[in-house]
């Protein structure tokens, strides 16, 4: 400091008073300053597009923009190796805002909503997310920031995917637009020594490749333990229902799963490793079954 | 962890069972050999043991004994030995984070099959305990009961593959650390009263990589030359020391146990008997380890009804087992070896969370090195013992007289390709 010291204390109590008369007007009272023109809470200013009466399964309006102007949506999945998709979108005449969501439309801003299934589930603020595993159907909607949703023609900007359970052995199955992930395949069903037949049946096998349930009962698994044959790329789906709070691991993938008694859980692996791998509980120590992957 | 112990101690992929092909493929080829050589070999002895031999460049052998490799190899182990202890000690109790686990159970236990396949013994030139014992030699130790042969080397390898393939918690760091107490004070102890020949007669690693050198090229002669020689030489000179038979019959038990340790069924019997599954795993590798040796010792009965003169039947032909112990060996680590081994060392040197390489070879190319390394294990011995029994049977007797000793080998053989179907 080369300030003389007489002048130092009436310049720390100016600051102290500039500090004081900021941190006032901050706090009182509603900012009028705080939104951009245009970018108030209500839903519909009307600059942008026309608002349909229609609106979506969540309950969202829709906002109809010509289809030389109208933001579109591609969509690409693969699957991740902890099961689940990894999904892209490439979007174009669209940004993603996600600092002004909740403000008014503006023409080609906005957020995307991923529906699993039908259902809401996330929303996407930039181009890449995921999906759990279990999901057999993705739709990803483009919305505007008042929570619109981005329509043409009377219908909502989107792209649909299937997450079809049998991708490729090589090449991850990737999809644009609203095409299908991966042809339609029969995948090879259950043999009777892998299903258990005193579990309830498992709704749609062929979305998720094969299905196994396992129950545990004390020291005793049902079926006894044995091979799972797998082709390198299938895709298998393991329901286990234990009797105590235990963990499941497969081996190899390192994939784990809790499990809760009486409670059936679901873990889905894509068989991606070629060998001989244990499926086993962690406190109580079982092997439940091999994989075996050629 | 606590129920079935992982096999191998480490890793989590194990190989897949054989398709039935390849099991058919060698079960025909070891059989076609088996009779071929009753028929096709040698009618007098050609392996001359010890005495065989071309000795390597002058300036080579100068190298490989000179003081100076020796000390650098003896530093060589003692730091090895260091590092894996302070892992032990300090690192962390995962076996995912942790590379001691991989070092005992990948590096050495697995590892000193090709070091000693091309080096010779090369735990006796590493072994940090002898670098221990050497830092306070006896002085006046005592000799070595001759019976005692290398039997503590076949209990402590008992135990090792006991602790690999069995013990619960065989990863954690504890007990590691109290198997290596136990060795480092058995070892010690012996050493301190009979001398650094303790180490040859007891310490497992060392027998195990002193047999396994037995089908190196590399070996040395008795007047001391280093030589390049068939192996089937060395093999001839596997000297009949008390315990032979135990050590290998040991080494065949283990391995196959190995194999049976991955089959469902067996895996079932652990998980629903009544007893604790450590006490049936272990009555398990005990079983197996004494249904090898029983087969052996009906074929060394079988030997000594064909001829009253034999006297020794079950250690004149041990050696011709060797072979097929490693081909056991092969078939179920080679795997282990080509994908914890070099985790194990990313591991060392720092890497967090390394994963495993994938394995070199597809199903198929492993399925063929698997079988194609029992048959050959098979073949060797086969030689082995042909050998052996034309020298110690009468001419008239010598076909007839390996009788025994072949059907002995096709029961191995078969039984180890039929423990990689399983």
């Amino acid at each position: 400091m080369t300030h003389p010291r007489g002048a130092a204390a009436p310049l720390l109590s100016l600051v102290l008073v500039l500090a004081a008369a900021l941190s006032l007007s901050g706090c009182g009272g509603r900012a009028t300053t705080h939104h951009k023109p245009g970018t108030t809470h209500e839903e519909a200013s009307g600059s942008s597009g026309t608002l349909l009466p229609a609106r979506d399964e969540s309950g969202h309006r829709l906002r109809e923009v010509p289809a030389a102007t109208a933001p579109t949506v591609r969509v690409e999945v693969r699957p991740d190796t902890e099961g689940g998709w990894n999904v892209h979108l490439t979007v174009e005449r669209f940004r993603f805002t996600p600092d002004s969501t909740g403000g008014a439309a503006l023409p080609g801003r906005g957020h995307a909503r991923l529906l699993a299934d039908g259902r809401e589930t996330a929303r996407l603020y930039g181009a890449w997310g995921y999906v759990p595993p279990g999901v057999r159907t993705l739709t990803v909607r483009l919305h505007a920031d008042d929570h619109t949703v981005w329509a043409v023609a009377g219908a909502p900007v989107q792209a649909t995917v299937r997450l079809d359970g049998t991708p490729a052995a090589s090449a991850p199955p990737s999809a644009t637009g609203t095409g299908t992930a991966a042809p339609p395949t029969t995948p090879p069903s259950a043999t009777g020594t892998d299903t258990a037949t005193t579990a309830p049946p498992t709704p749609l096998p062929s979305e998720t490749g094969r299905t196994v349930t396992l129950t545990i009962t004390g020291k005793t698994v049902q079926p006894p333990p044995d091979r799972i044959e797998l082709k390198k790329g299938e895709r298998l789906t393991l329901r286990v229902t234990g009797d105590r709070a235990d963990t499941l691991h497969v081996h190899g993938y390192d994939r784990e799963l809790p499990l809760s008694p009486g409670v059936p859980a679901t873990l889905t692996l894509t068989a991606d490793r070629t060998g001989l791998f244990e499926v086993e509980t962690h406190d109580s120590g079982l092997l439940l079954t091999q994989l075996v992957v050629r | 962890m606590t129920g079935v112990p992982l096999a191998h101690g480490v890793g989590s992929r194990h190989d897949l069972p054989l398709s039935p092909f390849y099991a058919y493929a060698g079960a025909f080829t070891a059989l076609l050999v088996s009779f071929l050589a009753l028929g096709l070999l040698w009618s007098s002895s050609r392996f001359r043991g010890d005495e065989a031999g071309r000795p390597v460049p002058a300036a080579l052998q100068r190298v490989a004994d000179a003081p100076a490799t020796r000390t650098t190899l003896r530093l060589l182990g003692a730091a090895a030995a260091l590092l894996f202890l302070l892992h032990l000690l300090l690192g962390p109790d995962d076996p995912d984070r942790n590379p001691a686990p991989g070092a005992l159970y990948v590096l050495l236990w697995v590892g000193l099959v090709p070091a000693s396949l091309l080096l010779g013994p090369v735990w006796r030139l590493l072994n940090p305990l002898r670098t221990l014992h050497s830092l306070r030699p006896p002085r006046s130790p005592r000799p070595i009961p001759a019976a005692l042969g290398i039997r503590p080397a076949a209990a402590g390898l008992l135990l090792f593959t006991w602790l690999e393939l069995v013990a619960p918690d065989n990863t954690s760091t504890t007990t590691l650390l109290i198997a290596l107490a136990v060795h480092a004070g058995v070892q010690l102890i012996g050493a301190a009263r009979y001398g650094d020949r303790w180490f040859a007669h007891a310490d497992p690693f060392e027998v195990y990589s002193s047999l396994l050198a037995r089908l190196s090229p590399l070996g040395r002669r008795a007047d001391g030359r280093l030589v390049l020689r068939s192996p089937f030489h060395s093999l001839d000179s596997t000297p009949q020391t008390p315990g032979l038979v135990a050590t290998v019959c040991v080494l065949l038990g283990s391995t196959a146990y190995d194999g049976l340790s991955d089959n469902p069924r067996w895996i079932t019997t652990l998980q629903t008997s009544s007893l604790d599954p450590t006490v049936t795993a272990t009555l398990g590798l005990l079983a197996v380890v004494a249904l090898v040796a029983a087969f052996y010792g009906l074929c060394a009965g079988a030997l000594r009804l064909m001829d009253r003169s034999l006297t020794t039947p079950l250690t004149s032909f041990a050696h011709s087992l060797l072979p097929i112990a490693l081909g056991y060996l092969v078939a179920h680590y080679f795997s282990l070896f080509v994908t914890e081994g070099p985790r194990t060392v990313i591991m060392a040197a720092g890497t967090d969370n390394a994963l495993s390489p994938a394995p070199p070879l597809g199903p198929g190319g492993l399925a063929t090195l698997q079988v194609a390394a029992i048959v050959t294990g098979h073949v060797l011995g086969v030689v082995a013992a042909h050998d052996r029994s034309v020298r110690l049977f009468p001419p008239a007797r010598a076909v007839a007289g390996q009788l025994p000793l072949f059907v002995l080998m096709i029961a191995y053989t078969l039984g180890g390709i039929g423990l990689l179907i399983a």
